[in-house]
C-alpha cells in the first residue's frame, strides 16, 4: 500500500513539476535574457489544456496512432519510479540502472514510431537525427552509470547512491558527472542539440504531422523526461545531504525533505541547461555527434579512474 | 520411450520424411505438407526428449554402432545441453517447414525435390550433432548438415550471385572442418585412442599437463572451428553473403539452428573438455574479445545495407557476437569468480535462445514482405504495416525484442550479460570496455532495427510493382511468425523459463570447478532475477512490478489524453502546401542516418571500406603463372610469328602509296638500275 501511494506522490510531482520547470525557465531565464517580459509561469499548463481538447488530426481514423504517445508518457512515468528519493526507489528491488537507460531509450523508440506513422518526410528526416543523436549521447549516460556502478559494486541506483553519500565525491564521479552535465542538453531536447526537432528548420521533425491531444502528451513527456533526467542525476551524483539517515524515524517529514532537496538541486541544473538553451544557435547533426565523441572520451577517463579506485 | 530413443526417432523422422518428400516432389505443395508432418512428428520426438530430460534427468545408452579398432562408437546420449538444443531446434524446424509450404510458390521454377529433401536431411544432421557423445560421430553428422546446407544456399541455381556465396560457403566450412578434424586426432592421440567425449576431455587434461603449448593449437583449432559456422567475425566471412542467397526459410533455418550449433561445439570444448585452469583466462578473453569484435563490426555494417536480407546477416554476425561475449566472460571468470561465469555464460546462452526465435522470426517477415512485393531492397518498399499488419506486428515484437527494449527478451539476456561484463570490472577491467561496447552497439541494433521496421512498415506506402497484389501472407506464414513473437515476449516477462533450463545446461556438464546454484546467484523468487555475485544483491530484473508500473502509468496517460474528449479528424499528410509527387516526398533508406554512417567510414590510402566491414581486395593465386603462360602458344609462338609477318608485309604495302608520279620515279629508277646492271654484266 505504502508503495503505491509513494509511487502515486512520485508520479503527481513528475507530471506537475515537469511542465511547471519549463514555465519558469522559460519566463526567469530564458525571457529575461532576451531582454523580454516573457509569458506567465503557467504557461505549459495552458498550452496542454488547450491541446488536449483540440482536434486530433490523423492520417486515418485507426486507434493505432494513440500508442506511440500513451507508451511514451508510460515509459518516462516509470522511469521515474526508479529514481531514489528516499532511501530505496519505489521500484528499486525490480529494476536498475540498465532498466532506467533502456526505459529511457523506450520513450525515444515511442517519439520514433509516431514519427514513422505519420509518413511526413520531415517525421522521417526528423527520426532519424533523433536515432543517431542517441548514438551518440546515450554511451555517455552508460558510461556514467557504469561508473558509479563500478565504485558501488552494484548496479542498483539506489546502492550507487548510498556509497557517493558514504565516501564523498570522487575523481572518477566528478569527471563522469561532468560529461552527463554537457550530455544532459541534447537528452532533454535543449539547444544547441534540438536538431531532431529544429522547428525552424524542419518544423519538428517527428511531431511535424501531430497535434491536439497528441502534442500534449509529447510535450508534456518531454518534460518530465527532463525533469526524470536531472533528479537522476543529483540523487545518484549528488546525494547530500544525508537526509534518510537523519530522519529515517520518521518517514513523511524525511520523505518531505528530500523532495523539497532533490527540487533545489534539480532547480540548479535546470537554470544551468536553460542558460544555455537560451544563448546557443542549433547545431549541425554531424558537428553534434563529434561534440559528443570527444564528451564519450571524456566519459571514458571518469572511467579509466574508477577503475583504478579514485 | 527414453529420451535417446526418442532422439534417435527423431533423426529417423527426418530421414525418412526426406526420402518421401524426394518420391513425391513432383507436386510442391503435396510435398511441402507431406515435409510438415514429418518433421511435425519429427519435432514433437526431439522436444518430448528434451523435456523429458529437463524433468528426469539426461539419459545415456548403449552406443548404436561401435567401430573398435577405431574408438569410436555412435552413442546417443541426451544430456541437459543437448535436451536445450533439441528443444530449440525442434521450434525452429517447424515453424520454417511450414513457412516454406507456400513461400516456394515464389519460385515455380526450382524443384521442389531440392528444396524438401535437403531441408529435413539439414535438420537430421543438426539433431545428430547436437545428441552424439562421440567426436567422430559429431563430425560425420556436422559435414552431414553442412553438405545439405550447402545445397540449401544454391536453392537458386539461376542466380550467379547465389552459386558463389555457395562456393564461398563451401570452401570456407570445409577449411574449418579441417581444422576441426585436426584437433580432434591430437585429443584422439593423447586421449586415450578413442573419440567420445569422456577421451577428449582426458585428451584435453593430459596436454593441459604435458604440453601446454599443444593445448593452445588445439584450442585455437577447435575456435577456429566453431567460430566460423557461428559466423564470428572474421571467421564468418562467408555468413553475410550466404544468407541472403538462400530461400527465407531456410536462412531462418540456419540463424535459428546451424550458427548456434557453433556455440554448442565452443561450450562443449571450453565448458566440458577444458578443466578449471590458467588455460581458461587466455581464452576466455580471447573469445570475448572476438565476440565484442564481431559485435561491434556486425552490427555497425549492418547499419549500412539497403537489402533487408544482408542487412539481418550482418546483425546475426553482431548477435552471434553477444553470445560469444558470453560465453568467452565465462570461460574467463571460471577460475577466478565461478558466480560471475554463471552469469556470463547463462546470459549467452540465455540469449542464444532468444536469437532463435527474434531472429528467424525477423527473416521469416523479410521473406514474407518480399514474398508480396518481390524484393528485398529497402529503398524500393516502405508503408506495408497497413497491407500486413500481422507480418508488421510479428516483425516489430521482434526488432524490440532484438534491440533489448524491456519487457521483450532481449532485454533480459543482455541484461545478464551487462551485469557479468560490468560486474566483473572490478576483476579485470577489460571486461568492463567490453560491456560498454557491447551496450552501446545494442543502441546501434535499435537504430538498425527501427530502420528496417520503419522503411519496410511505415511511411508512404511503396512497391516497385504496382501490378502485384499486395495483402497478408496466407495463414501458413504468419502463424510461424506470430508463434516466434510470441516466445519474445514470453522469455521477456519470465526469464526463469529460459534461464534456469540454461543453467541446467551449463551445470549438468561441468566435472570440477562446478558453479554456485541457481538461486544463489540468480535469486530464488520465481517472479524474476535478482543478481548477486557475492557482494549482496546487485541488480534486478523483476518483469511483473515493471509491466504493473507501465500498464498503469499507460492507463493514466490514456486517461489524460482522453481527458480533453477531442474529436479525431482525418487528414492526408501536410507538407507544407507545396506541389509534390510521391517519389519527391519518399524518405529512402539509403538517407537514413547518412552522417552517422559517413563517420563509420574507415579510408586506408586509396583503400576504402564499406562500412567498417573490411573487405579484401581479390586475390589472384600466386606461383602458377608461368605454367598458364608454357600452354599459351598463342601467346608465345603464333602471334610474335604473325605480327612479324605483318611487319614485314607492311613494309611492302607502304610503296603502294597510290600516288602516280611516286610509281613513275619508281619506274624510272627501275630502269635506270636495269639498265645500270645489264651495263655492267655487258662491259665484263
Amino acid at each position: 500500500m505504502t508503495t503505491v501511494i509513494g509511487a502515486s506522490i512520485q508520479i503527481g510531482l513528475v507530471l506537475l513539476l515537469g511542465p511547471l520547470l519549463e514555465g519558469l525557465m522559460r519566463t526567469l531565464v530564458r525571457a529575461r535574457i532576451h531582454s523580454r517580459q516573457g509569458p506567465p509561469i503557467l504557461q505549459p499548463f495552458y498550452d496542454i489544456f488547450k491541446l488536449l481538447v483540440k482536434a486530433d488530426v490523423q492520417p486515418t481514423t485507426s486507434w493505432i496512432y494513440a500508442l506511440p504517445p500513451v507508451l511514451c508518457m508510460a515509459t518516462i512515468l516509470t522511469a521515474s519510479l526508479l529514481v531514489p528519493v528516499f532511501g530505496q526507489a519505489v521500484l528499486g528491488d525490480y529494476g536498475d540502472a540498465i532498466l532506467f537507460i533502456y526505459l529511457m531509450t523506450a520513450s525515444v523508440v515511442a517519439i520514433v514510431l509516431a514519427g514513422a506513422m505519420s509518413a511526413s518526410t520531415y517525421a522521417f528526416l526528423g527520426l532519424a537525427r533523433e536515432i543517431m543523436m542517441m548514438l551518440t549521447v546515450e554511451p555517455v549516460l552508460i558510461i556514467w552509470l557504469v561508473t558509479a556502478a563500478l565504485s558501488a559494486g552494484s548496479l542498483n541506483l539506489s546502492d550507487m547512491a548510498a556509497w557517493n553519500l558514504e565516501h564523498g565525491p570522487s575523481v572518477s564521479m566528478i569527471i563522469a558527472g561532468l560529461a552527463v552535465l554537457l550530455a544532459i542538453q541534447a537528452q532533454v531536447g535543449k539547444l544547441p542539440f534540438d536538431i531532431a526537432e529544429a522547428d525552424q528548420e524542419i518544423m519538428g521533425g517527428p511531431f511535424i504531422e501531430l497535434s491536439g491531444p497528441k502534442l500534449a502528451m509529447f510535450e508534456w513527456a518531454l518534460w518530465a523526461k527532463q525533469f526524470v533526467f536531472v533528479a537522476m542525476l543529483v540523487q545518484i551524483f549528488a546525494p547530500w545531504p544525508a537526509v534518510a539517515a537523519a530522519l529515517a524515524g520518521s518517514v513523511a517529514l524525511g520523505y518531505a525533505v528530500s523532495v523539497l532537496l532533490l527540487l533545489a538541486k534539480v532547480l540548479v541544473v535546470v537554470v544551468l541547461v536553460a542558460l544555455i538553451d537560451a544563448v546557443n544557435p542549433r547545431l549541425r547533426i554531424e558537428q553534434a555527434m563529434l561534440y559528443f565523441v570527444s564528451i564519450i572520451f571524456l566519459a571514458a577517463i571518469g572511467l579509466a579512474f574508477a577503475i583504478v579506485g579514485i | 520411450m527414453s529420451p535417446t530413443d526418442l532422439a534417435v526417432l527423431s533423426m529417423a523422422l527426418f530421414v525418412i520424411g526426406a526420402v518421401c518428400s524426394a518420391v513425391l516432389a513432383r507436386d510442391r505443395i503435396r510435398c511441402g505438407y507431406i515435409a510438415f508432418v514429418f518433421v511435425l512428428a519429427a519435432a514433437a520426438a526431439a522436444s518430448t526428449a528434451g523435456v523429458r530430460v529437463f524433468l528426469n534427468g539426461p539419459a545415456a545408452d548403449a552406443p548404436l554402432l561401435r567401430i573398435a579398432d577405431l574408438g569410436a562408437s555412435l552413442t546417443v546420449h541426451v544430456d541437459y545441453l543437448s535436451a536445450l538444443f533439441l528443444i530449440v531446434v525442434a521450434l525452429i524446424a517447424t515453424v520454417t517447414t511450414l513457412f516454406s509450404i507456400r513461400y516456394l510458390e515464389a519460385h515455380p521454377q526450382e524443384s521442389a525435390l531440392r528444396y524438401y529433401p535437403m531441408l529435413l536431411l539439414f535438420f537430421g544432421g543438426v539433431v545428430g550433432v547436437v545428441c552424439t557423445w562421440d567426436m567422430l560421430f559429431f563430425i560425420v553428422f556436422w559435414e552431414f548438415m553442412t553438405l545439405a546446407s550447402y545445397f540449401l544456399v544454391v536453392y537458386h541455381r539461376d542466380d550467379a550471385v547465389a552459386l558463389r556465396a555457395g562456393l564461398k560457403y563451401f570452401i570456407v566450412t570445409h577449411v574449418a572442418t579441417a581444422c576441426l578434424i585436426a584437433a580432434v586426432i591430437i585429443l584422439y592421440v593423447h586421449g586415450g585412442r578413442s573419440f567420445s567425449f569422456e577421451a577428449m576431455r582426458v585428451g584435453v587434461t593430459n596436454l593441459a599437463v604435458h604440453a601446454p603449448g599443444l593445448l593452445h593449437v588445439v584450442l585455437g583449432l577447435l575456435f577456429v572451428g566453431f567460430a566460423t559456422k557461428a559466423g564470428i567475425f572474421p571467421f564468418g566471412d562467408w555468413l553475410p553473403d550466404a544468407y541472403p542467397a538462400a530461400p527465407a526459410p531456410v536462412t531462418a533455418a540456419f540463424s535459428g539452428t546451424m550458427t548456434k550449433l557453433g556455440i554448442y561445439g565452443l561450450v562443449r570444448v571450453f565448458f566440458q573438455f577444458l578443466p578449471v585452469y590458467d588455460t581458461c583466462l587466455v581464452w576466455g578473453a580471447i573469445l570475448a574479445a572476438f565476440g565484442t569484435l564481431s559485435i561491434a563490426i556486425g552490427t555497425l555494417t549492418a547499419l549500412a545495407q539497403d537489402d533487408s536480407k544482408r542487412l539481418l546477416s550482418f546483425s546475426v554476425v553482431g548477435q552471434m557476437g553477444y553470445i560469444l561475449l558470453g560465453v568467452g566472460l565465462g570461460v574467463y571468470f571460471r577460475p577466478l569468480v565461478p558466480a560471475l561465469a554463471a552469469l556470463a555464460v547463462v546470459g549467452g546462452l540465455f540469449h542464444m535462445v532468444n536469437d532463435a526465435c527474434y531472429k528467424s522470426c525477423l527473416f521469416l517477415s523479410a521473406g514474407a514482405v518480399e514474398h508480396r512485393t518481390g524484393t528485398r531492397d529497402l529503398n524500393l518498399i516502405g508503408g506495408l504495416a497497413g497491407l500486413m499488419p500481422l507480418t508488421a506486428v510479428a516483425a516489430i515484437f521482434a526488432s524490440l525484442a532484438i534491440s533489448g527494449i524491456p519487457p521483450f527478451s532481449g532485454f533480459a539476456s543482455k541484461w545478464l550479460l551487462y551485469h557479468a561484463a560490468f560486474m566483473g570490472g572490478k576483476t579485470a577491467p577489460f571486461t568492463l570496455v567490453l560491456g560498454l561496447i557491447a551496450m552501446f552497439v545494442a543502441i546501434a541494433t535499435l537504430a538498425l532495427f527501427l530502420k528496417f521496421v520503419t522503411i519496410t512498415f511505415f511511411g508512404k506506402l511503396r512497391t516497385p510493382d504496382p501490378k502485384r497484389e499486395l495483402r497478408e501472407v496466407p495463414l501458413s506464414m504468419v502463424l510461424p511468425q506470430g508463434v516466434l513473437a510470441v516466445l519474445c515476449v514470453v522469455f521477456g516477462v519470465a526469464p526463469m523459463l529460459a534461464a534456469k533450463p540454461v543453467y541446467a545446461g551449463i551445470a549438468g556438464m561441468l566435472t570440477g570447478g562446478e558453479i554456485p546454484g541457481f538461486a544463489a546467484v540468480f535469486g530464488s523468487g520465481s517472479a524474476g532475477l535478482a543478481l548477486n555475485t557475492g557482494v549482496g544483491i546487485q541488480g534486478a530484473w523483476m518483469p511483473w512490478p515493471i509491466l504493473i508500473a507501465l500498464a498503469a502509468t499507460a492507463a493514466l496517460a490514456y486517461v489524460i489524453y482522453r481527458a480533453g474528449d477531442a474529436e479525431v479528424l482525418v487528414s492526408p499528410v501536410w507538407y507544407c502546401g507545396e506541389e509534390h509527387t510521391d517519389e519527391e516526398t519518399a524518405y529512402l533508406a539509403h538517407s537514413l542516418y547518412r552522417p552517422f554512417k559517413d563517420m563509420l567510414r574507415v579510408r586506408i590510402g586509396p583503400y576504402e571500406t564499406e562500412g567498417i566491414y573490411p573487405r579484401l581486395p581479390r586475390l589472384r593465386a600466386p606461383g602458377f603463372g608461368w605454367l598458364r603462360r608454357l600452354f599459351d602458344f598463342d601467346q608465345w609462338a603464333y602471334y610474335p610469328f604473325i605480327r612479324w609477318g605483318a611487319r614485314l608485309v607492311g613494309r611492302f604495302s607502304e610503296t603502294h602509296s597510290g600516288i602516280a608520279q611516286l610509281y613513275l620515279l619508281w619506274m624510272v629508277i627501275g630502269t635506270v638500275a636495269a639498265v645500270a646492271v645489264l651495263l655492267w654484266l655487258g662491259g665484263s
